[in-house]
């Protein structure tokens, strides 16, 4: 992929996308061949060292902080790929500082109403949005979405839409997305799986056009929805 | 919740505010856990019986010590029995008892604890207290009245080193053991025990050849066996496994060097709790066992007496135990105490403990046991041999009376000394004072012959 | 969100924190009932602190151990060894080093702090069970330890420590009120501590991992080394708890580290509460009442082959923590809590954001 690409992976369930991300991110080893960020081999690279490179991700299942409240999530989004970690000290002006990022990331998402509540007690939709906010706030320079639409209302995917739309041109994005209308208004290239194999690539209004696809892919997408 | 909880602080201090005043408290300190939770009736049992007999104590249930005692008097005050500690033979839980008992039931005077370990948890307590009286119930360490000593605490019986006074002597005269291993509990008890094999032993001109040391319960004793040297390299064994070790570590004595051979073999008092065994005892059958400090089966007037007044008052308790003895002897020596000085308690009732008392099986000095300067019973022991009984049952028996034996067998044990360990004491040639002067015991009579 | 609505929860448990530190601060100085100072009080103390290190481990890190009590007795062994003197008049066992107790203490707590590292440095990439068995493994190999290495415990551990305390503390035998407001000190500073550390960057992120562990892995953090250090703070925090004992009870053994030992510290954070570091105190403080009081009443049919009270006393302690944890799985905290969130839901919908919510772990 080139730097700043917006690129979708559609495939129906079991297709393999989130097994790719986790390989790309260093959650899970590939059984075969290599991982390149930034033209790196970082095959090896466990999965916080590949972060600290600028890759962000969310995943299918939220897997967000429960217990921790929205503002302290995003805020260890951002120290997350910064020094400190182990700072057992707080240092008013720099924590300060970090919770500005933290609140600005919440602002851009629009869950700044909800900056001090648990996570876990948040809706479904909020939590899309708190890892989201996550996400962007370390300022990735590659940011793999896993299916962000999911369980959204009509009026959040818009707003998740034109959030994606707005980003910074330097971030890549890969985006897993069974809402076909948020994934082909997004991305630039879309790259089709079915069962771990790549089997379409091309633009959005190539794989609009794509027999293939419409037979494997959109047809019971749409049905089921 | 917590509101209730403060509360409740409140309320439980002040229900104890009030003391009884003219009331000595007393407190009684045993196991009722773990090996020794017999304990709990047996020492009861021994000093209410003596409160019973010499201090107008009312039984109140005579097969349940425990149960309690009312209306003992002595030195014109009445004594309190204000509880029972519940130890399990380990110190921490001695810690929680002890203060409990003194601090927060108030006792003036502890009649325990039970064990060893405990004793040296209490004599350090003791030393912190010094106005409490702590009159120790069946503990066979040392430290209590030889390292840590405090003026307050008083042993009428002898230690674990003490009981085996007299071993070496029978060893070496009657075995013809010359050279001996020995496999010891590795823990204060069965060094202490040891000590007292080892001291006898070699003080006569034994020598022993290893030492051996399994840890406190362990469950397999086959690497430790292995380590003592073949029955053709030495005359015999001093064997200090106790727990529930005993018979397992003579089992795997027997598989590593075949049929066990009772004249090889010197246990210390826990060979004679082997009789319920039904395999191992009749292996051990003719074995000699180091003493307890009591003797049962005993035929004098005095240990009569005894006897009778136990099973007056406590008819299921067996009275020559050394766990009712002991406890019956502590609280008698306090009575006598509290008789004296009109019931005093504190350094008063420290100075008017007896400095010598008659308990049923001292024969020596016209039946009276001193205490040494240490507060330390200098007390008569009694060798004794498994023999199996006519019914086919393995008993301990007493074959030989030990003059007057003291804390420091002459001079090898004493404050300054290392306290007994793996490697000490050292076997070193000495005269003890009871060498030479043992006599037989047969049939509960103290003979005029000396072992040979 | 809105600090009216949980202010006058946090207000009201200020004010009871508040009157029950004046009220243990000021009973010695009020001769008030010795016996609940000096054993009771005091015990509430420092086991609390070793339950501290408990809770703080279970609360804010997802990791329920087994292995504080161990950490505990090991803080006590090395003053044991380090600080008591051999010869006449001394205790028998152990090195008997004879150091400055000063020296020994700081030697105690950052060995007892390393060797936490260590056990923290093994069970850090295991979770749920099969933490809770590896670090039930440390205990028992610290009980056999102190048990069989003689020339350091033995069975029959280290007795005497409490005459050789340190010169600022002075003599604790004859003074135990100084040992009292030490142990209320150092108790109250090892609260206020954990509860800085966790709004601190560690303990926030501490708090991540113990939520998604994975997730901090792909945020950058280093799991394994973040639980690893968590280890070591509570091995510090159980260090103290344990040099306190000792300076208390004045011995060490490993009777004190054995699984009955290990389970009641465990019983004690349970009672409390594995969420919220403030059950420490009040999980030891119901667990010594009981222990010390309900013993004194026999309860008939509750006594076993002739030991009364030891056996109704263990039935008691077991059947008051059964329903402590079946009334409450978050303890007599989460109780508390429950209560006050049910007390305000009836008055409108709250949602405090003040105490983390208990982990996956807990």
């Amino acid at each position: 992929m080139l730097p700043g690409e917006r690129r979708a992976i559609l495939g129906p369930n079991g297709a393999g996308k989130t097994t790719l991300f986790n390989v790309i991110a260093g959650d899970l080893a590939p059984s075969a061949g290599r991982v390149e960020l930034f033209g790196e081999d970082v095959t090896t690279l466990p999965s916080r060292a590949r972060a600290r490179l600028g890759l962000a991700r969310t995943y299918q299942q939220s897997r967000l902080l429960l217990g921790l409240t929205v503002e302290n999530s995003i805020y260890l989004s951002i120290l997350g790929v910064r020094k400190g970690h182990l700072r057992p000290v707080v240092l008013p002006r720099r924590d300060e500082e970090l919770r500005e990022r933290a609140r600005a990331a919440a602002g851009r998402v629009a869950i700044s109403h909800k900056l001090d509540e648990v996570v876990g007690s948040l809706s479904h939709g909020e939590h899309r949005q708190v890892a989201l906010a996550m996400a962007l706030a370390s300022e990735p320079k590659i940011l793999m979405l896993d299916e962000p639409a999911s369980g959204l209302s009509r009026g959040e995917r818009t707003l998740l839409t034109d959030l994606l739309l707005a980003l910074d041109r330097e971030i890549t994005l890969i985006l897993i997305e069974h809402d076909m209308d948020v994934a082909l208004r997004v991305a630039e290239r879309v790259t089709m799986m079915h069962e771990g194999r790549v089997i379409v690539e091309g633009t959005p209004s190539e794989i609009r056009a794509d027999k293939l696809v419409h037979e494997l892919y959109l047809g019971t997408a749409f049905g089921d929805e | 919740m917590l509101v209730a909880v403060v509360g409740l602080t409140v309320t439980a201090s002040v229900s104890f505010a009030g003391a009884k005043a003219g009331v000595v408290k007393v407190a009684i300190m045993t196991d009722c856990k773990g090996a020794f939770s017999f304990g709990y009736d047996y020492d009861s049992g021994g000093a209410q019986a003596a409160f019973a007999q010499y201090a107008h104590g009312k039984v109140k249930n005579k097969n349940k010590p425990s149960a309690g005692m009312t209306g003992i008097t002595a030195g014109g005050k009445q004594i309190k029995i204000v509880g029972y500690g519940c130890g399990n033979d380990t110190v921490p839980l001695a810690v929680t008892e002890t203060k409990r008992l003194m601090e927060k039931l108030n006792a003036d005077v502890m009649v325990g604890p039970l064990s060893g370990d405990e004793a040296v948890y209490v004599a350090n307590y003791a030393k912190a207290h010094p106005n409490k009286t702590f009159i120790i119930g069946t503990a066979g360490s040392q430290d209590p009245t030889l390292q840590i000593a405090p003026k307050n605490v008083f042993r009428y019986h002898g230690d674990g080193a003490m009981w085996n006074a007299g071993a070496g002597e029978i060893a070496y005269k009657k075995l013809k053991w010359r050279k001996a291993a020995i496999i010891m509990d590795d823990y204060s008890f069965g060094w202490t025990s040891a000590a007292g094999f080892i001291a006898d032993f070699c003080a006569i001109g034994g020598e022993i050849t290893k030492r051996v040391f399994p840890p406190l319960n362990t469950t397999d004793y086959a690497p430790f066996v292995r380590q003592l040297p073949p029955p053709n390299q030495v005359d015999g064994y001093f064997w200090v496994v106790g727990g529930s070790g005993t018979a397992p570590s003579l089992k795997a004595f027997e598989q590593a060097y075949g049929k066990l051979d009772p004249k090889k073999l010197y246990g210390n008092l826990f060979f004679a709790f082997l009789g319920a065994d039904k395999v191992v005892a009749p292996k051990v059958a003719g074995a000699y066992v180091g003493g307890f400090g009591t003797a049962p089966g005993l035929k004098t007037k005095a240990a009569n007496a005894y006897r009778a007044i136990m099973k007056k008052y406590y008819p299921k308790l067996p009275p020559d135990d050394g766990f009712v003895y002991n406890y019956y002897n502590a609280a008698w020596a306090l009575v006598q105490a509290l008789n004296k000085d009109g019931g005093a308690i504190g350094s008063k009732l420290q100075a008017a403990m007896p400095r010598s008392i008659k308990p049923a099986f001292q024969v020596s000095n016209g039946g009276v046991l001193h205490l040494d300067s240490n507060r330390q019973g200098i007390q008569d022991q009694y060798p004794l041999q498994l023999v199996k009984g006519a019914n086919g049952a393995v008993a301990a028996n007493v074959v030989g009376f030990v003059p007057d034996v003291d804390q420091s067998f002459h001079g090898l044990f004493k404050r300054s000394s290392p306290p007994p360990g793996r490697t000490q004491p050292k076997c070193v040639k000495a005269k003890l004072p009871w060498q030479g002067k043992i006599k037989v015991v047969k049939n509960g009579v103290i003979t005029k012959q000396t072992i040979k | 969100m809105n600090p009216l609505r949980w202010a006058p929860k946090q207000r009201l448990e200020r004010c009871i924190a508040l009157g029950a530190l004046v009220l243990v601060a000021v009973w010695p100085a009020l001769g008030l009932n010795a016996y609940w100072s000096h054993q009771i009080f005091l015990q509430t103390f420092l086991f609390g602190i070793a339950a501290a290190s408990l809770i703080f481990l279970s609360a804010y890190g997802g990791m329920v151990s087994l292995a504080q009590t161990a950490l505990f007795g090991i803080a006590g062994v090395i003053i044991g060894n380090l600080a008591t003197k051999g010869g006449a008049g001394g205790t028998s066992k152990g090195l008997h080093l004879g150091w400055d107790p000063t020296v020994a203490v700081v030697v105690a707590v950052v060995m007892t702090t390393a060797i936490g590292l260590i056990f923290g440095l093994v069970a850090a990439r295991s979770a749920g069970i099969y933490f809770l068995m590896i670090t039930l493994t440390f205990s028992v190999i610290a009980t056999y330890t102190l048990g069989q290495v003689t020339k350091i415990s033995g069975f029959s551990g280290i007795g005497g420590i409490s005459s050789y305390t340190p010169g600022w503390l002075g003599d604790v035998l004859a003074h135990p009120d100084r040992l009292y407001y030490l142990a209320l000190g150092v108790a109250v500073a090892v609260y206020v501590l954990i509860r800085y550390i966790v709004r601190t960057p560690f303990g926030l992120s501490l708090q991540g991992v113990r939520d998604e562990p994975v997730r901090m892995s792909s945020l950058g953090y280093n799991v394994a080394l973040h639980r690893t250090l968590a280890f070591g703070f509570a091995a510090f925090v159980a260090s103290l708890g344990g040099i306190l004992y000792v300076w208390w009870s004045g011995q060490i053994a490993p009777g004190n580290v054995d699984l009955p030992g290990t389970i009641n510290l465990l019983v004690m954070a349970v009672i409390g509460g594995l969420v919220r570091i403030e059950g420490a105190w009040l999980g030891a403080f119901v667990f010594i009442v009981i222990q010390n009081y309900v013993r004194d009443f026999a309860v008939p049919g509750l006594s076993f082959g002739g030991t009364l009270f030891g056996g109704s006393f263990n039935t008691i302690v077991g059947i008051i923590f059964l329903v402590i944890v079946l009334a409450s799985p978050a303890g007599l905290m989460g109780a508390w809590d429950r209560a006050v969130a049910e007390l305000s839901r009836r008055r409108g919908p709250p949602r405090t954001a003040d105490e983390p919510a208990p982990g996956p772990g807990s």
